[in-house]
């Protein structure tokens, strides 16, 4: 067995740490990273999400024509989406390991993740970094922890921190988030240890949103685009304390989701059946009425303002789901989940959403014609940063 | 302290090499063609590169994303997001302050260069026998540009390296002409100010149009040009180190004409011409026949002569002991010499072999030629006249001679030419060391403006 001490071997890899620390056996299997290329989905499936009444102040049934309102905006030339915020990781298998629980071994993956959460701030017209944090995390089983000692991983991850190789070249692990082990649910174990990963990047991403509003930095004439949906789940922290949940909430008074993919059988008729074609079918520069969503299994009493709108023409498209962008907001105050938001206020911000259809990024992302361009850039910077694969997996 | 404007790229498909690298800046930041930049290498060393090219791209993929992003094609629409676009500047390494030719490193800091780098880069500061040829403007239009002499080893254009200078460009621009005269007026400069030195220079300009090179002993008057152009040019001339005086010990000769008749033979004002000969720097000059009946040969330069007929008669006139010629000492002796001689019936006293025909032509050509007022009988000094010849044997250290031949036909200005080339020729052979008065410089600067008319068109062919 390989040591960290063992001076015959000047490259020690983090796969040797984990061997003296966890036991268990490497089988030394290929690394790779487990991310597929991002393209154009429709995301199908179950959603437990409750499509409920509209949530804005005029009740809307048809689609709202946004055209004249776009070029009106236009010509003002000023501008309220300022920040842009997108996270993303990048998961690698990078060992299997066999644990031994009694009766038998069992071979689990070990999983490494680069976390990058990203924002960007637009002042004239250009982009500029305004904050960006990386986390290095690993996902392995919980049973790795043979003592069930709390604290065990946190003292592993500090072990291999102080490995020589990692310092040299400044890189930092900053968990080892454990994934279960239990086969009561029907999901892959590197399914369970992505999805680690993935919760450990919302947190940075809710991090990230708290600090800008902490600073100041947003506000009605400063809005937030996060790329993606606002559906976080309120950490059991968050629903203990009243008043930190309030600030988790009050912190996404001027943010907006904007997700390029989405399942539109969310969308229900007034008979309540799933409805796509509703969305399918809106018009070019138009929106859809605002609804509103919870799912108070999952999110709580967190209530969701949610809204399409059209960038790009149906035909120019391949699907009838491209260019439609999926709007959320949480709904903040009381005065807004009972009465729902400021039509008036949708309407601006849709507007100014629609007018972020050009530049495209045709060419570079399969996905042009949902993404909107600053967001495009924030995910480009975020990603710029990342450890280039080969070297990352070098590590292990 | 240098200014940080970028950072050196070296990609798989793009390396660095020995000589060129590529590095990235703002793309609003101004930088142009010949700039010189400085990029941090190894061992504490700096490599200079001279930028060739600049390129804008941006994260568009193709035209087409560029069409999409207007709407499909409308070209109304404004960007809320400019599209994310740099600038990398291509660069041929030029210098290394360690003699380091290790290709540059990707993310080297690229920095612009100060004055004194960009004289090192270009090897400006290691040039012998300076001699200022003109400024160099890097960074041209930002705050940070920089001004710097550039000099030139001055034998390679006052000999023995080289002996002759080109210019060429764009016609019309009013800059050929007025380098040559840069360049003449920085060689007097130096000479006026080397005291204790054996090498000397002197001019001769030919001025063949106008009457722009008859005032180059005057200052400008800077009337025609901006309001500031007097003092920007003045301290650039300061910078080089070039004094911005005129011209010093200039003398105009114009082809001589009689004050009283109508015809002028050049451009030059009569106020002026006044004024020149006031100071006694004007002449007017003349051909007389006892003295330049060597040079008709000049008048024949354009003439085909596959029989060699013509300069058979030219050797027959400048024959001291010629029967026919010897003794005459006009032109209008000359011309009834050679009327006579293309008669029919002549030529019977044996005396030549030359045909009646070829006198003929003989005279056709000379006749026209010698129809001026300059192929006079006699030179009077005292109204100002001269013989060309003689003046320019007496050509001194310094000295600038401008001979004025503009409004003379072709064959007149060939004539003239080939006169006072052959006289500095002579005169530096030593053909008039004898003489006093005459102490030639160690170099003469021959000027002749819009050469390609005058020069020969022949192109040697190899055997």
């Amino acid at each position: 067995m390989a040591s960290r001490n063992d001076g015959s071997k000047p490259h020690v890899k983090i796969r040797d740490i984990l061997t003296e620390e966890t036991g268990g056996k490497s089988y030394k299997a290929h690394k790779y990273s487990l991310d597929t290329t991002e393209r154009p989905t429709i995301d199908y499936g179950n959603n437990q999400i409750v499509w409920k009444k509209t949530a804005e102040t005029t009740k809307h049934t048809k689609y709202i024509d946004l055209s004249r309102l776009c070029k009106i905006i236009t010509q003002q030339n000023d501008q309220i989406l300022s920040y842009f915020l997108d996270g993303s990781r990048r998961v690698f298998k990078v060992d299997d390991r066999a644990y031994y629980d009694g009766s038998r071994s069992m071979i689990f993956p070990i999983i490494a993740g680069q976390i990058g959460v990203g924002c960007c701030r637009r002042v004239d017209k250009r982009m500029v970094p305004e904050k960006f944090k990386r986390e290095i995390v690993l996902s392995m089983p919980d049973i790795a922890n043979a003592g069930g000692k709390p604290g065990f991983f946190q003292a592993t991850t500090k072990k291999i921190n102080e490995c020589k190789e990692l310092k040299k070249i400044g890189v930092e692990f900053s968990a080892i988030l454990p994934y279960r082990t239990s086969k009561n649910e029907e999901m892959k174990f590197e399914d369970k240890a992505t999805a680690c990963v993935q919760d450990k990047m919302i947190e940075c991403e809710k991090e990230l949103v708290a600090e800008l509003v902490r600073e100041g930095k947003l506000n009605q004439d400063n809005y937030l685009i996060k790329d993606g949906s606002l559906e976080y789940r309120p950490t059991q922290k968050d629903k203990k304390d009243k008043k930190s949940y309030q600030t988790f909430k009050n912190n996404y008074s001027w943010v907006l989701g904007a997700s390029k993919n989405f399942n539109p059988e969310v969308c229900l008729d007034v008979n309540g059946k799933p409805n796509p074609g509703f969305i399918a079918d809106l018009p070019l520069y138009h929106r859809t009425p605002v609804s509103c969503y919870e799912n108070p299994d999952y999110l709580g009493d967190v209530q969701f303002a949610v809204w399409y709108i059209r960038l790009r023409d149906q035909h120019r498209t391949r699907s009838p789901f491209d260019g439609i962008l999926k709007i959320e907001k949480i709904l903040v105050t009381d005065e807004e989940v009972s009465e729902g938001m400021n039509s008036e206020l949708v309407d601006t911000l849709s507007t100014y959403l629609i007018n972020e259809r050009n530049p495209v990024c045709y060419g570079s992302d399969l996905r042009w014609a949902n993404h909107i361009y600053p967001i495009y850039l924030t995910e480009s910077f975020v990603k710029s940063r990342y450890l280039s694969a080969d070297s990352f997996l070098h590590l292990f | 302290m240098n200014k940080l404007i970028g950072r050196v790229l070296a990609t798989e498909k793009a390396p660095t090499t020995m000589d060129k690298f590529n590095f990235w800046t703002d793309a609003n930041l101004q930088l142009h063609a010949f700039d010189i930049v400085k990029v941090e290498h190894i061992d504490k060393s700096f490599t200079f590169g001279v930028i060739e090219n600049i390129s804008h791209i941006t994260d568009a993929q193709s035209f087409l994303t560029n069409f999409i992003s207007c709407d499909f094609g409308d070209v109304e629409i404004d960007e809320p997001t400019l599209r994310i676009g740099m600038n990398y500047a291509e660069a041929k390494v030029s210098f290394n302050s360690n003699n380091l030719y290790t290709p540059v490193h990707n993310n080297a800091k690229v920095y612009l260069a100060s004055a004194e780098e960009i004289t090192m880069a270009l090897g400006l500061d290691k040039i012998q026998n300076p001699l200022v040829c003109g400024s160099l403007k890097m960074y041209e239009g930002t705050k940070d540009e920089v001004t710097l002499p550039v000099k030139l080893n001055s034998k390679f254009i006052l000999g023995p390296e080289g002996a002759h200078l080109n210019i060429s460009g764009i016609s019309g621009l009013a800059s050929k002409t007025s380098y040559a005269i840069f360049l003449m007026k920085a060689i007097q400069d130096q000479y006026l100010s080397m005291t204790n030195s054996d090498d000397s220079v002197a001019f001769v300009i030919f001025n063949v149009k106008g009457c722009d090179l008859m005032a180059i002993d005057r200052e400008n008057d800077f009337v025609q040009d901006m309001p500031n152009a007097k003092e920007e040019t003045l301290f650039e001339y300061k910078n080089l180190g070039l004094s911005p005086e005129p011209f010093k010990n200039v003398k105009y000769f114009i082809p001589y004409y009689d004050s009283n008749s109508a015809k002028q033979s050049t451009y030059l004002p009569k106020s002026d011409i006044a004024r020149y000969m006031e100071d006694g720097q004007l002449k007017k000059y003349k051909y007389v026949y006892s003295s330049d009946k060597e040079s008709i040969e000049m008048m024949f330069s354009n003439i085909d002569d596959p029989a060699q007929t013509m300069e058979s008669i030219i050797s027959k006139i400048i024959d001291e002991d010629d029967p026919d010629f010897k003794g005459l000492s006009t032109w209008a002796d000359f011309i009834d010499k050679v009327t006579e001689n293309s008669q029919k019936g002549s030529g019977q006293k044996g005396s030549n072999d030359i045909s009646v025909l070829s006198w003929r032509k003989f005279k056709r050509i000379v006749r026209k030629a010698i129809q001026d007022e300059m192929f006079a009988n006699r030179v009077v000094p005292e109204r100002n006249e001269c013989r060309l010849a003689d003046e320019l044997k007496k050509i001194g250290k310094n000295d600038v001679v401008v001979i004025d031949i503009a409004k003379l036909p072709e064959d007149k200005q060939a004539f003239v030419f080939g006169d006072a080339v052959r006289t500095i020729y002579n005169l530096k052979l030593g053909e008039y060391d004898a003489e006093t008065d005459v102490a030639p410089p160690s170099r003469i600067i021959v000027f002749i403006d819009e050469l390609n008319k005058y020069a020969s068109k022949d192109v040697p062919h190899s055997p």
